[in-house]
């Protein structure tokens, strides 16, 4: 019998119980056996895998933890097993490609082979940060929007209702804001001239990203919906919650998950097992069509170290390599950085290149790692950086990417701890025209002659 | 024997206890503890050398890289392990009574990574941790806090929509008179010190170690 959201739920109230501390611990034991069974070995001399040898067996290696730890479901302290067999017919059965967003905006989001061809999807704008008020929301959002390099934009949230009272997570204040930021977000994107173009949102609790959509003034199926998994092959009723509304609602469901170097899974290796076995998760347990590969490390505010770049390249390589699905990378999408800085564009660059050429699409959005509280954290032009470097390294080779990564690692992978913080949207934009200042514009355009002189065919050189 | 074969002895014990636990070796860790106490070494000794010297190591060899959240989570059970076998030899008047803490991801927030790091972090170096989990609203730290007689309650959070449930934490302290009894730690991506300020919070760590300290700093 075909796997269903209906028998995901009845395992999770019949599968063995377990401790939760238990199941991350037999997380651990598992993923450093696995890496000796497999040969598994991180070389950070080679932060790419040119070859996909190696690519493979964290597939194989992933596959084998997927199916032998099953996902831990922290509503009922219970695991949700899946055989070899469901799991091959779920790979199977799942979509080529997805067709996203409307009219002229509409775009199709499908397999991508390792250096492949094919232009990956960048859904980029300011992930989920605060905005000061409408106005600026607004204006930030339509400016992302504008941007022909992007296929779709994310969204944020509104730090108070009315100016006076602040929005929480799990209160009807969170339902309220969510549901009026995304209002905006529609209204910059018809503003920009793009009315169909893909957009993002996604609330901390499932209640509130459901109250997002709304054929007309909304989130639309033709979104998609963001399904996020718990770190490290958990899942809960609340994550369970918005596939069932997508399934009701014909919503594609884009999973996400990460598994974390330090964590759990121990090494850059275990980690690269883990993001193999979350993505497994992420089809069979919360019915994803298309799937988030991330990795972060614990120790770190950045997804683009030397490892994370390894660790989460190879396991979409492996995934690519192995499974037709629909992957997304979004490696570059949360640098320690600030925005106006180059060494934002550096880490950026580095992780959407990976992404790119392993066979992923980028839809993370774009933002510093910590952005706090402090509101408008992001400008477009990050935006338009990563829609650049995306598109960019299309029909790049990986040991091509492996050169300009060496050569953006070393700009960036000693400061990671230390980041220059950047400056918020008003520091670094003419708000009346909606443009870049002028020395802003100068040092992205200074990057991008760096990159470009290192192999990087920016789009703008292609055509 | 003279005492300075003696004390040299005791030494040796002592360092075969840290390295016990550091190594993670369950046997040589609870046999090192037996002999501890078999050679007639005071065990506050032991405690205050082998065990802290020991989540002093793991420490630094989490931070670069050289173990992991599950050696620490490891190393915390050995610690408690090795801890009570050593404290059975104590007299109950003279055992000197760890400092607790409460700990928990705030409602409406499922993040666990960080806290999990902070809450093992604090176990290693010492502290009796009670890690309630992700999602928990504010009565239920509070009561948990007052069952366990916390010196103080640490708490998480990922998303700039969960930290206010941070100070409606302070605020029920406070509103139920209880805000003198426990110390309140706040962490977390978008959290700073600033607003561990604002709200009336007594500390901060931006990760796990400073957390640590800061802890230390405000218990000891």
């Amino acid at each position: 019998m075909a796997l269903s959201l209906w028998e995901i739920l009845i395992r999770s109230k019949g599968g063995p119980i377990i401790e939760e501390k238990q199941y991350d611990l037999a997380l651990f034991k598992k993923t450093q056996e696995l890496q000796k069974k497999y040969g598994i070995k991180y070389d950070p001399n080679k932060p790419v895998d040119v070859e996909g040898a190696m690519a493979d067996q964290i597939y194989w290696a992933g596959t084998e933890l997927f199916l032998e730890l099953g996902t831990y479901c922290t509503t009922t302290k219970r695991v949700i097993k899946v055989s070899e067999k469901e799991l091959k017919e779920e790979i199977r059965s799942r979509p080529e490609a997805l067709e996203l967003g409307q009219g002229r905006d509409r775009v199709k989001m499908g397999y991508r082979e390792v250096e492949g061809r094919q232009e990956p999807i960048v859904i980029a704008g300011i992930q989920t940060i605060p905005f000061s008020d409408e106005e600026m929301m607004f204006k930030i959002s339509k400016g992302c929007a504008m941007d022909r390099c992007v296929d779709g934009i994310w969204g944020g949230i509104l730090l108070k209702i009315s100016a006076k009272y602040d929005v929480v997570a799990g209160s009807p204040s969170e339902i309220y804001q969510y549901r009026k930021a995304t209002e905006i977000l529609r209204r910059a994107i018809t503003a920009a001239g793009r009315p169909g173009m893909i957009i993002i949102n996604n609330a901390p609790t499932s209640v509130a990203t459901i109250a997002m959509y709304d054929e007309g003034v909304g989130l639309r199926r033709s979104d998609g919906m963001v399904v996020t998994g718990m770190s490290e092959l958990k899942v809960t009723y609340d994550d369970l919650n918005r596939t069932a509304f997508a399934l009701a609602c014909g919503v594609p469901i884009h999973g996400a998950h990460s598994s974390t170097i330090g964590g759990f899974s121990g090494n850059p290796e275990g980690a690269a097992i883990t993001a193999i076995a979350g993505s497994l998760q992420l089809i069979s347990v919360q019915r994803a069509e298309s799937i988030r590969c991330g990795v972060t490390d614990s120790r770190l505010k950045s997804r683009v170290s030397r490892a994370q770049l390894w660790a989460a390249g190879t396991a979409i390589q492996g995934l690519s390599r192995n499974a037709r699905l629909i992957i997304d990378g979004s490696i570059g999408d949360h640098p320690a950085a600030g925005p106006g800085t180059k060494q934002y564009l550096y880490e950026a660059a580095a992780g959407f290149i990976i992404s790119t050429v392993m066979g992923a699409h980028s839809t993370g959005g774009t933002r510093k790692f910590v952005v706090g509280n402090v509101p408008n954290y992001g400008t477009p032009l990050e935006s338009r950086w990563m829609g650049e470097v995306c598109k960019g390294a299309v029909g790049m080779s990986r040991a091509e990417a492996e050169s300009l990564i060496k050569y953006l690692l070393g700009k960036y992978e000693d400061k990671l701890k230390d980041a220059p913080p950047g400056e918020t949207f008003e520091k670094l934009y003419d708000q009346g025209k909606l443009e870049p200042i002028p020395s802003y514009l100068e040092l992205y355009e200074e990057v991008k002659v760096e990159l470009r002189d290192r192999g990087l065919q920016f789009r703008d050189q292609k055509e | 024997m003279n005492q300075a074969k003696r004390n040299e002895d005791q030494e040796q014990l002592l360092e075969s206890l840290k390295v016990a636990i550091v190594e993670i070796d369950g046997d040589r860790a609870r046999e090192a503890a037996q002999k501890i106490i078999a050679a007639g070494i005071d065990p506050r000794k032991a405690i205050n050398y082998s065990i802290k010297e020991a989540a002093d190591t793991v420490g630094q060899k989490f931070d670069c890289g050289d173990l992991f959240l599950a050696h620490l989570v490891m190393v915390g059970d050995l610690m408690d392990e090795v801890s009570t076998i050593l404290e059975k030899n104590i007299p109950s008047d003279q055992l000197q009574r760890k400092r607790v803490i409460v700990i928990a991801t705030v409602q409406g927030d499922v993040h666990s990574v960080g806290k999990n790091l902070v809450a093992v972090v604090l176990r290693a170096a010492g502290f009796g941790v009670h890690d309630m989990g992700v999602d928990v609203a504010s009565s239920l730290i509070i009561q948990k806090a007052k069952e366990v007689k916390a010196d103080m309650i640490a708490l998480s959070s990922l998303l700039t929509t969960t930290m206010p449930y941070q100070k409606e934490v302070i605020d029920d302290l406070a509103s139920m008179g209880l805000r003198s009894q426990f110390k309140v730690m706040i962490g977390g991506g978008p959290v700073t010190r600033d607003y561990a300020n604002k709200i009336g919070a007594d500390g901060y760590g931006k990760d796990a170690f400073e957390a640590t300290e800061e802890a230390k700093r405000l218990l000891t």
